[in-house]
């Protein structure tokens, strides 16, 4: 069978799902679970095989296959096509997101409150994620980015759940609300930028790979490439997380339910760097080597500013968010030294802070559905009475701090290694914000981990049911592959990137 | 037969005992220690192995001792202007100094573990425990024999994150929570900057291996103050790990962890990873300016110091022998700041300080495990009801006083001898502290095993520890007291150690190696001060200790300042609650006031006032409506003729 | 024989459209009945029908686009027709009056 298909059905199959629940009556939540779990083991063995089958060849994309949707309209010479297909990063990409969407769903089998809408929204979302990774057409890249983000606001503001702090209230309807307006808000610029380009390219196409070859061959004038980075930049980096546009991404991980701050976090903030690489880096080189060292000072502020931030919270998950922020600015600095073995960096990250973060709101999610506050000093010697939740989240938090062993460390050395490369100022405080990371989280563990636990209080505290077990699990083992066997992650990678970098041969 | 190919052998084999023991300890006999205990003899056999296979190549070049695999790739990048591969490898070599470390790590661990069967009896998670213990031997190991940047930071973060584990082993305790947060989050931050150091080195280098790097040290082709800041970085990372000042204040904090761990990991192998680290790495330091070397000299001196005089007043045996850990730690610092010289003594300190320090541990465990009491003043006339305990500390402490003719003389008398060609200020001050050593070392002895139990239930319940822990102290006690006298040529040789300790350990650094000369006038005035603090802690501590508390009494303000660790503890605490956690709830309220509820919030309600303003445009009245749209079609047309024509 | 087309010029027709369409705005803003204001609008776009039409004849006679612009314009008119009258006469019935200024309930 034709290998295009299976983005297809990546794409499509969630869709369908999404479909088929809805005549699933609601009171059958038994159905509804079963179908989702199905469902979510079939998109994540499908990514799987992607990821797997990917193989470098000359060619810059795999799996490659497009399907006219809208023929030779007025100045859209070559129409609208659904253009499929996937390079080493996105390949990467996709198997982040079948693991994260299946460890998702394990996570979110104990939901009892409309289950059947919450996974039509969540399918939708999946759908839209697949699809923007898999992308190979600028109108469709723009149709599934919007996807992905819509569900979120009524995933967020119906399962959701608001934080009281002395001062001052986070409420989910909040929540939702920023996170929808700032990322609805930001694909304006990234929709200009579009249009920029398919005017600027001038052959009516939106299929990206043409306009590579455009780019390549001199097609974007510098002064046009200077004008039209920065939008992207701006767009998708406010998804990304990009300081000082970042405060949808606390708020909404804290308000939003388990796993959707699991797949936000975890794969949605990644949409944004995707899209900075895919749209601001592979078109626009030229735009990209003037506007970087921008960038990097907004990476560099973004990881100590949410390391800082993360270090004076005292609710679990805001903690997390911030770190978040944190950490996608590894992410931003590696794609803005422009240097191989950075962008790599920034890839691996991607990947691991993808994983890593999706376990560590699992984990949260288990104490709160129980618990009922997130708030740090509430808990403590957690480890004792919940032996196997407090590993799991040791090895989260673990790799958050970049330990050897876990993947968390390959990416992160790999962003240091490349911002050294060419900004060595900036890599210094890089390391030191992953010491600063060290502090944060180790005092997450020494408050609510040890210590005495409170069995008066807590006591009727249970450590992982088995669905969550088996959604952390498979987390777990994605961490340590890639943090014992890099290999294959920077195989699929490392060539992709040489291509498309600005200088390299 | 296995050679030194194969060294990555005697890491992995731990490292297999530690997956086995992690996933399976609930599940096998007495969970899994024998486990444990088989690795690490493996490990310890297959040393012998590796040893002969080194000793016999000596005096030469050492040739197939290397061995390893590439970890990561990546094709093709612009580097020192050619095309490279960026590679990271797992590599492994096997040199004079892995083979001094191999071997205390290896002996030690074994001791330990054998030991910890009977001090970690019935503890809660015994099978953890020896779990980590493998996996802390393994990354151990692994630093040793690392024969690349990479792999060294790699497993330096691998021990770290062991010793928090271990120290954290009853973490339902808040202050071993503590303690283990302190010890990560301390030598986290050197570590910070061993990472910064080595990327800077590979940065000029392209490579990460170290025979690479000090070739192109020692060629030059370094810019010298370039490599001075890399090393210095460098010696940031060792400051941490092996607890010099200003990082020291981690170490003594520690002592929360079970005693067999503090015996393995924070006296003989991981905080001694530090001095190994700037050993190893001497080259560079050669190859840099002088400061590099002052900066290495001086942190020596202060956490000598500090050390010395904080160990005189406290109370907890385990943190008296901490603060001797400190202080000889500061002391193997002091003699690699003499440069090349000082590499042979530090690493015979290094060595005869793995044997009596850790024997001291175990010592003032078996003292725990019998009385269930750490502090002195509840403990007291032990002596009798233990024995061995109290003969084999008593060795330990003679040693770690520098008596002759026990281990420590030797190691602390080459370390002056070095002092005394360098110059003649740190040779003073080391031995300024030498009085002050041997009297806390006394003093610890005299308060815990002599005079009148201070606890008298304590004191009845006590008993002499099992043979399983006993043992190790008696073969250890054996060491610490002859292990000193592989400073001779011929007793080197008679183990085939070519020209003695120090002349194998610098036969890694340089073609020719002094012959070891006994330094007369040195040692006799080390020892008249020895003997003189000796003396003198008996005089104070001996009976009532009615001069100890006369000159407490004396001078208040200076017992308060020692008790107090010359407030940098809390100095620390003062700047962390208020600086650090201070700045960090200002950039969240900064976060949270400005970017937050200004810029976002704020542009929203820019909006919505804006919405405010031009809401009154609907007046409800349908001609205005109409009249507007006319009007504006007007004006389009209007536009649109104006433009065309 | 001369067509009509090429005995009355364009711009009469034009002229004529316009002169229509002007009497439809002018009606649309004077009046206040909601009545009379939606029979200028069907003056309006019978003005712009004639265009069409107009237009339909004079540029390109063989294609009728702009005929069937006109049909539509026609049917679009009807079709409004039938859904402002049911507004009014909602309206009617709820304040007994069609004067558009009184009824400004949906203003800010």
């Amino acid at each position: 069978m034709d290998q295009g298909y299976v983005l297809l059905a990546l794409i499509v199959l969630p869709m369908i799902t999404a479909a088929v629940l809805v005549v699933v009556p609601s009171e059958r939540k038994d159905i509804v679970r079963a179908l989702a779990v199905t469902v979510s083991a079939v998109l994540f063995a499908l990514s799987l095989y992607v990821f797997v089958d990917y193989e470098t060849t000359d060619q810059q994309f795999s799996f490659a296959k497009s399907w006219a949707w809208l023929d030779n309209v007025g100045v859209l010479k070559d129409g609208i096509t659904l253009h499929l297909g996937v390079d080493g990063i996105a390949a990467t990409m996709l198997l982040l997101n079948g693991i994260v969407t299946l460890a998702g769903t394990l996570i979110s089998l104990k939901i009892e409150h409309k289950n059947k809408d919450f996974f039509i929204l969540f399918f939708l979302l999946t759908a839209g994620v697949f699809g923007t990774f898999s992308s190979l057409d600028l109108f469709f890249f723009f149709f599934f980015y919007e996807l992905a983000v819509l569900p979120m606001y009524l995933l967020i503001a119906i399962w959701g759940s608001s934080s009281r702090f002395p001062t001052f209230v986070r409420t989910k309807e909040y929540g939702a609300l920023k996170l929808m307006m700032m990322l609805v808000a930001a694909s304006v610029p990234i929709f200009l930028g579009i249009f920029a380009i398919f005017i600027e390219a001038g052959e009516g196409t939106f299929s990206l790979p043409r306009l590579y070859e455009i780019s390549q061959n001199g097609g974007f004038d510098t002064d046009f490439q200077k004008l039209v980075f920065p939008l992207f930049v701006l767009g998708a980096g406010c998804l990304a997380g990009l300081w000082p546009f970042h405060t949808w991404s606390p708020d909404g991980h804290v308000a939003a339910p388990t796993a959707v701050s699991m797949l936000h976090a975890g794969v949605l903030m990644k949409l944004g760097a995707f899209g900075i690489l895919r749209l601001g880096i592979q078109l626009l080189p030229e735009g990209a080597e003037f506007w970087m060292p921008a960038l990097v000072v907004l990476a560099v502020i973004n990881i100590l500013y949410g390391a800082i931030s993360a270090m004076a919270q005292t609710d679990f998950k805001y903690v997390i968010g911030y770190s978040s922020v944190s950490h996608m600015g590894y992410v931003l600095l590696g794609l803005a030294t422009l240097d191989p073995v950075g962008v790599n960096g920034a890839a691996l990250q991607m990947f691991s802070h993808g994983v890593m973060t999706a376990l560590m709101f699992a984990m949260v999610g288990v104490v709160y559905d129980q618990a009922h506050t997130r708030e740090l000093g509430a808990f403590g010697g957690l480890a004792s009475k919940l032996p196997l939740f407090a590993t799991f989240f040791l090895i989260a938090g673990l790799t958050s701090v970049g330990l050897p062993g876990t993947s968390g460390f390959v990416a992160e050395f790999n962003v240091f290694v490349g911002t050294f490369r060419t900004y060595p100022w900036a890599g210094a405080l890089a390391i030191l914000g992953a010491g600063i990371t060290a502090v944060y989280m180790f005092r997450l563990f020494a408050l609510s981990f040890f210590g005495g636990f409170n069995l008066s209080r807590w006591g009727g505290l249970k450590d992982m049911n088995r669905y969550e077990m088996a959604g952390g699990a498979l987390l777990i083992v994605f961490i340590l592959f890639m943090g014992l066997w890099p290999d294959p992650f920077v195989d699929r990678i490392s060539p992709t990137v040489v291509n498309f970098l600005p200088g390299i041969e | 037969m296995v050679d030194m190919e194969q060294a990555w052998l005697i890491p992995a084999i731990p490292a297999v005992a530690f997956v086995v023991l992690a996933f399976l300890n609930g599940y096998l006999p007495r969970r899994g220690d024998f486990i444990a205990i088989g690795a690490i003899a493996a490990a310890f056999i297959l040393f012998f192995a590796v040893a002969i296979d080194l000793l016999d190549q000596l005096p030469g070049e050492l040739e197939h001792n290397t061995s390893g695999f590439d970890w990561l790739t990546i094709n093709g990048i612009q580097l020192l202007g050619q095309t490279n591969d960026f590679v990271l490898r797992i590599g492994f070599r096997v040199d004079q100094l892995t083979l001094v470390m191999l071997a205390v790590v290896t002996f030690v661990g074994l001791m330990v573990q054998v030991y910890s069967l009977g001090y970690m009896k019935g503890e809660v998670r015994y099978g953890w425990y020896y779990a980590v213990l493998s996996l802390f031997l393994a990354s151990m190991l692994t630093l040793v024999l690392a024969d690349n940047f990479l792999l060294l930071y790699i497993v330096w973060e691998g021990v770290g994150i062991c010793s928090f584990l271990l120290i954290g082993h009853y973490f339902e305790r808040r202050s071993a929570a503590e303690a283990a947060k302190k010890a990560f989050v301390t030598t986290r931050l050197g570590d910070v900057a061993l990472l910064i150091g080595i990327i800077l080195l590979w940065r000029e280098a392209g490579t990460f291996d170290m025979s690479e790097i000090f070739h192109m040290a020692e060629a030059g082709e370094f810019d010298q103050g370039y490599l001075t800041m890399a090393t210095l970085f460098l010696f940031g990372g060792a400051a941490g790990k092996s607890a010099q000042f200003p990082f020291h204040v981690w170490l003594p904090d520690a002592m929360e962890g079970p005693t067999p761990v503090s015996a393995l990991i924070h006296a003989a192998t991981m905080v001694v990873a530090g001095v190994y680290l700037v050993a190893r790495v001497m080259p560079l330091f050669e190859a840099s300016y002088d400061g590099a070397l002052y900066v290495v000299l001086a942190v020596g001196l202060i956490t000598t110091f500090i050390s010395a005089f904080m160990g005189l007043v406290m109370t907890d045996i385990k943190r008296v022998v901490a603060y001797s850990t400190l202080n000889s730690l500061g002391l193997m610092m002091v003699a690699l700041g003499f440069g090349e010289a000082g590499v042979g003594p530090a690493m015979l300190y290094l060595f005869s300080h793995a044997f009596f320090k850790a024997l001291l541990f175990l010592a003032c465990g078996s003292v725990i495990h019998a009385t269930e009491k750490q502090e002195v003043t509840a403990l007291g006339g032990l002596g009798r009801k233990m024995p061995i305990t109290s003969a084999t500390f008593a060795v330990g402490a003679l040693a770690m006083a520098g008596l002759v003719p026990l281990s420590g003389f030797f190691a602390k008398d080459e370390i002056l001898v070095a002092a005394e060609h360098f110059s003649y200020a740190p040779f003073i001050l080391i031995l300024a502290t030498l009085p002050i050593t041997a009297m806390y070392m006394v003093r610890v002895y005299l308060l815990t095993f002599s005079g009148e139990p201070k606890d008298a239930h304590a004191h009845e319940h006590a008993h002499e520890s099992p043979p399983l822990m006993s043992w190790p102290l008696v073969l250890l006690a054996g060491l610490a007291a002859v292990a000193g006298f592989v400073v001779f040529e011929p007793i080197g040789k008679a183990i085939g150690l070519e020209s003695g300790f120090l002349g194998f350990v610098e036969s890694v650094l340089v073609e020719e190696v002094h012959a070891f000369e006994f330094n007369w006038p040195i040692a006799i005035v080390s020892s008249l001060l020895v003997g003189g603090g000796l003396g003198a802690g008996v005089m104070i501590w001996g009976g009532e200790a009615a001069p100890a508390t006369a000159a407490a009494a004396r001078f208040p303000a200076v017992h308060r300042l020692l008790l107090n660790k010359f407030y940098v503890d809390a100095f620390y605490q003062w700047a962390i609650n208020n600086v650090v956690l201070g700045f960090a709830k200002v950039i969240a309220f900064f976060d949270r006031a400005v970017i937050n509820d200004t810029g976002v919030n704020g542009s929203g309600e820019v909006t919505n006032g804006l919405g405010f303003l031009l809401k009154f445009q609907q007046t409800g009245k349908l001609p205005n409506y109409a009249l507007a749209m006319i009007l504006g079609v007007a004006v389009l047309a209007i536009v649109g003729f104006s433009v065309k024509g | 024989m001369e067509t009509a087309a090429e005995q009355i010029p364009l711009e009469h027709f034009l002229f004529a459209a316009g002169v229509l369409f002007s009497i439809g705005v002018y009606g649309v803003l004077s009046r206040r009945n909601a009545v009379l204001i939606l029979m200028s609008v069907e003056l309006m776009l019978n003005a712009v029908a004639v265009n069409f039409v107009a237009f339909a004849v004079y540029t390109d006679g063989a294609l009728f686009r702009g005929l069937i612009f006109a049909v539509f314009v026609i049917i679009i008119a009807a079709a409004e027709v039938g859904l402002a009258l049911g507004i009014i006469l909602r309206v009617f019935r709820n304040r007994a009056t069609a004067n558009v200024d009184e009824v400004s309930q949906l203003k800010w």
